[in-house]
């Protein structure tokens, strides 16, 4: 009687157990790249393919926004958990009253430049209308326009190189990854002479990162965790399996009807993964760089797109911890930032 | 028309839905429709006043069509028109209806709206679906595996067989990596509205494309044709005359080649039977071809050849015989004819005083020059002559000179009269005019005096020197009865002299230069301490050294004669 009542309690635990465990595997968690589906977002895709979300406990689903719809949008009205953004536009939205917590730096390096549509040096081009994203990504081009003195008319756009290919703007700001590429495939002739890279002008500044909000960060700190990491796992995947990758961004692409095809796709993910390593280390290091946070601010303060200087970290926090959970609140009592603080909650900060 | 009616009822904000609605209904080739404004224009509807107007089924709905997930004034349509600041087309783009779920390849033409002032207020869109247009292009085929692409601005299919291509590749995809100059400058004599024809590899095919832009849209249309689809009958055709030109060169290669072998065979036969008969067999049967071309007549020819081959052989061997015999009589004659003359030197060894030295070389085996001499008492006869003629005539009437000189030498008569009694003799019976000039000396040996009588023969040379003639006698065997005369030398003691026959002088070489007078008198002058056997050796040297291995034109003779004086008449000087 006694073995059998024993039976029966270990049967029950075992389920109890089991639900528990499924229940943990049901963590829905909406993941909104900041652009349509390409390879710029190929390790969320690989990490999505491979079963590393599943793996980490999160049911993840991907969904990409419209082309005019900006990203915070989604995140504060609560369509998505995380989203990615660049470090300037991040500090933009903190600035403007929106806590934001870094749970994983991918890019190292900054991937903006500014094309001439007249085969010119695009500093020569003062006044000139400039094609720039209505996805709100060019905060940098925007600080670099006022501190050279060059007061381009921002011609904001969903798509910047139809303009460019009609001959409606002067240059456009395009990311070397992606708009780069697409202007090769229109038959525009690119060179140094035409072509303005931000990162050899002293504007390296670190792009791509997953961004949530503080207060969901603060309640999903072990979520945040895993995402990221199995995230990061993805990224990784993706570096050592090159061609894989590809075939997985494809079937992304074509759900998403995103309207490019390999070749392009291809360029795409080298140059993506190129921006990933640390110039001055050398390494893949998915870190937020307090410097870089501390230089990015203060070009935001000088262009006037930010009120304030934004450090790196506030209050007394360890956001370069490896511990995530300890990234979003401190000891003191002070729960995350108000709009003046930023947060990291990346798991690799300082590793 | 659109713009127009907008512009006048700007006022009137509602009814542009009504005004997009009805250039649908009045429109059925339009795809969709739309009447944007900017941001705020009207503070009633927020930021967004978008009349959007769709067809449903045989219906038009229109609705809002801006929101936050569609900002229209960022898009191409909206943006265009106001920046190029004239009305324009879009680059083709697929339509994506999230409400419907439908998806239409569309191209929007764009014009602005303003307002009084002449401000853009907003933009006016109409789409049309380029499905039917590319589909009717599509169909235009001149060639079976030619095909049809559109581009936009940018280079990018919006219409192309491969469906996958269609707004996801432009004509330069590929080249980024793989740099294709031909392509990129098609791609860009495309995109800048030029009209014309490019060859050129494409997609791994010779293709010809013909290229136009589409109106004032800035896109292009190209008919790509494979070179093989346009020439491909050529090729074809081309191809098989090559083959049947091929084909026929080797057919008549086989054919002449038979009949050059057939025709030669007889030949190869006769080269074959005509190396065995130069083998010596000359005996063997040649085949009869029965044939009366060339071929025929060559080898009738041929035996008819063999024929007088073997008669002519017979013949030789008959003449070789003959001439065999003869030339061995000739060396008879020849050793009879040399033993004729005195060939033991020196000819009087007891007389120290006499130093007599003599040669006869005949150019063939017997000869028509004579010498001789004799010692009578204390008077040395000598004599040197020239037949005239050569051979086995002039040899017999030399040994009837040299029977007839010995004979009166030995009777001891003087010079001239053995001149003319060998005159008498020699023209008895002469009727082949047979003569012979010859020099008849007597020396005195006591006194050193000379006697001669010189019959028409070459001047003797004393010490170097030519005797000169007080008289001109004839050759002996012309002509009787005019007596011949005779000359004296007192004394050629202690002198060298020297009697010859033309064959000395007259000695030719392959140039037909002859020795020369010259040549002998410079020679004696070297040699006058030499002994008379040592002068006629040098000069035969000489002569040899001279006909350089040319035959001998002429019997040569030489006699050499020294006196010297005797011991008591040496004493007695």
């Amino acid at each position: 009687m006694k073995s059998e009542v024993l039976k029966i309690c270990s049967l029950i635990t075992v389920i109890t157990l089991a639900s528990a465990l499924a229940g943990k595997a049901q963590e829905r968690f909406v993941f909104t790249p900041q652009w349509k589906a390409q390879s710029q977002f190929a390790g969320y895709y690989v990490a999505q393919e491979n079963g590393f979300y599943k793996e980490a406990g999160i049911d993840v689903d991907i969904v990409h926004p419209t082309s005019t719809q900006q990203v915070m949008s989604r995140i504060r009205n609560n369509e998505c958990q995380a989203t990615t953004m660049s470090l300037c536009q991040a500090l933009e939205v903190i600035d403007k009253g929106v806590p934001l917590v870094n749970i994983l730096q991918t890019s190292m390096n900054c991937a903006i430049v500014i094309v001439s549509a007249h085969n010119v040096n695009p500093l020569t081009q003062k006044g000139a209308r400039v094609g720039i994203w209505s996805s709100g990504n060019g905060q940098l081009a925007e600080c670099m326009s006022k501190k050279d003195g060059l007061n381009y008319q921002w011609i904001i756009a969903a798509n910047t190189v139809n303009l460019f290919v009609a001959g409606a703007v002067d240059a456009i700001v395009a990311m070397n990854y992606n708009e780069y590429y697409q202007l090769m495939q229109a038959g525009k002739q690119l060179s140094e002479t035409n072509v303005y890279r931000f990162c050899d002008h002293g504007y390296n500044i670190q792009g791509e990162g997953i961004y949530m909000t503080y207060d969901y960060y603060v309640k999903h700190k072990d979520q945040a965790r895993r995402f990221a990491e199995a995230s990061r796992r993805g990224w990784e995947w993706a570096a050592a399996h090159p061609e894989e990758t590809i075939r997985i961004v494809s079937k992304y692409v074509k759900a998403n009807r995103s309207g490019t095809n390999s070749e392009i796709q291809t360029l795409m993910l080298k140059e993506v993964l190129q921006l990933q390593i640390d110039r001055e280390s050398g390494k893949r290091e998915f870190r937020l760089r307090p410097d870089m946070v501390k230089r990015a601010s203060q070009l935001m303060v000088e262009g006037e797109m930010i009120k304030r200087e934004i450090s790196y970290a506030q209050r007394g926090h360890q956001p370069c911890q490896p511990d995530v959970g300890r990234g979003g609140a401190s000891d003191d009592g002070h729960h995350g930032p108000c709009g003046d603080g930023f947060e990291h909650g990346n798991p690799n900060c300082g590793a | 028309m659109a713009t127009r009616i907008v512009e006048r009822n700007l006022d009137l904000p509602d009814s542009m839905f009504a005004y997009s609605k009805a250039m649908l209904l009045n429109n059925p080739e339009f795809y969709n429709h739309s009447i944007a404004f900017e941001p705020f224009y009207y503070q009633k509807y927020g930021r967004y006043l978008s009349a959007y107007s769709k067809r449903d089924g045989n219906d038009v709905k229109v609705r809002q069509g801006g929101s936050d997930a569609y900002q229209y004034y960022y898009m191409d349509w909206y943006l265009l028109p106001q920046l190029l600041e004239h009305p324009c087309w879009t680059e083709p783009y697929l339509d994506m209806d999230v409400a419907t779920g439908t998806k239409e390849r569309v191209a929007s033409y764009c014009q602005t709206i303003h307002d009084r002032s002449g401000k853009v207020v907003g933009v006016v869109n109409t789409s049309i679906a380029l499905n039917w247009l590319s589909k009717t292009i599509e169909e235009r085929k001149p060639y079976p595996n030619s095909y049809v692409i559109m581009t936009g601005r940018g280079g990018t299919f919006f219409a192309h067989p491969d469906s996958t291509k269609i707004l996801c590749q432009s004509i330069f995809t590929g080249t980024i990596e793989h740099p294709d100059t031909a392509r990129v400058a098609l791609g860009h004599a495309m995109q800048r509205g030029e009209e014309g024809m490019k060859w050129l590899n494409y997609d791994g095919q010779d293709c010809y494309v013909f290229y136009k832009p589409l109106g004032d849209t800035g896109w292009s249309v190209a008919i790509v044709c494979p070179e093989n689809d346009i020439f491909g009958d050529y090729y074809k055709l081309r191809r098989m005359v090559v083959a049947l030109v091929i084909m026929g060169l080797l057919v008549m290669f086989i054919f002449f080649v038979n009949i050059i072998t057939q025709q030669l065979k007889p030949l190869r036969l006769l080269t074959k039977e005509a190396g065995t008969i130069a083998s010596g067999r000359f005996d063997i049967v040649l085949p009869d071809f029965k044939r009366t071309d060339e071929i025929g007549q060559l080898s009738e020819s041929f035996g008819e050849m063999q024929q007088s081959l073997v008669t002519y052989i017979d013949e030789l061997k008959e003449t070789t015989a003959t001439k065999a015999a003869i030339e061995n009589e000739l060396r008879v004659a020849s050793d009879i004819q040399m033993s004729m003359v005195p060939r033991t030197f020196p000819p009087f060894p007891e007389r120290k005083d006499i130093d007599l030295h003599a040669s006869m070389t005949p150019a063939k085996e017997v000869g028509g020059d004579l010498y001789n001499f004799l010692l009578n008492e204390e008077c040395l006869y000598f004599a040197v002559g020239d037949v005239s003629g050569k051979g086995v005539p002039a040899s017999l009437f030399m040994a009837q000179a040299t029977r007839l000189f010995r004979t009166l030498a030995g009777e001891g008569f003087s010079p001239e009269a053995i001149a003319n009694s060998m005159n008498s003799a020699l023209c008895e019976g002469n009727d082949t005019m047979m003569f012979v000039t010859m020099f008849i000396g007597v020396v005195h040996l006591d006194t050193g005096q000379l006697d001669f009588c010189n019959c028409g023969h070459n001047p003797p040379l004393i010490d170097g020197e030519f005797i000169t003639f007080k008289y001109k006698n004839r050759p002996l065997g012309l002509m009787d009865g005019i007596p011949f005369q005779g000359e004296i030398l007192a004394d050629i003691r202690g002198k060298q002299f020297l009697v010859y026959t033309d064959g000395l002088n007259e000695a030719m070489n392959t140039e037909k230069e002859q020795f020369g007078n010259e040549r002998l008198q410079e020679i004696l002058s070297t040699s006058r301490q030499f002994t008379a056997c040592q002068v006629v050796d040098m000069l035969k040297e000489a002569v040899e050294q001279h006909r350089a291995g040319a035959n001998p034109n002429d019997d040569l003779t030489l006699l050499c004669l020294k006196i010297e004086k005797r011991d008591n008449e040496t004493m007695k000087q």
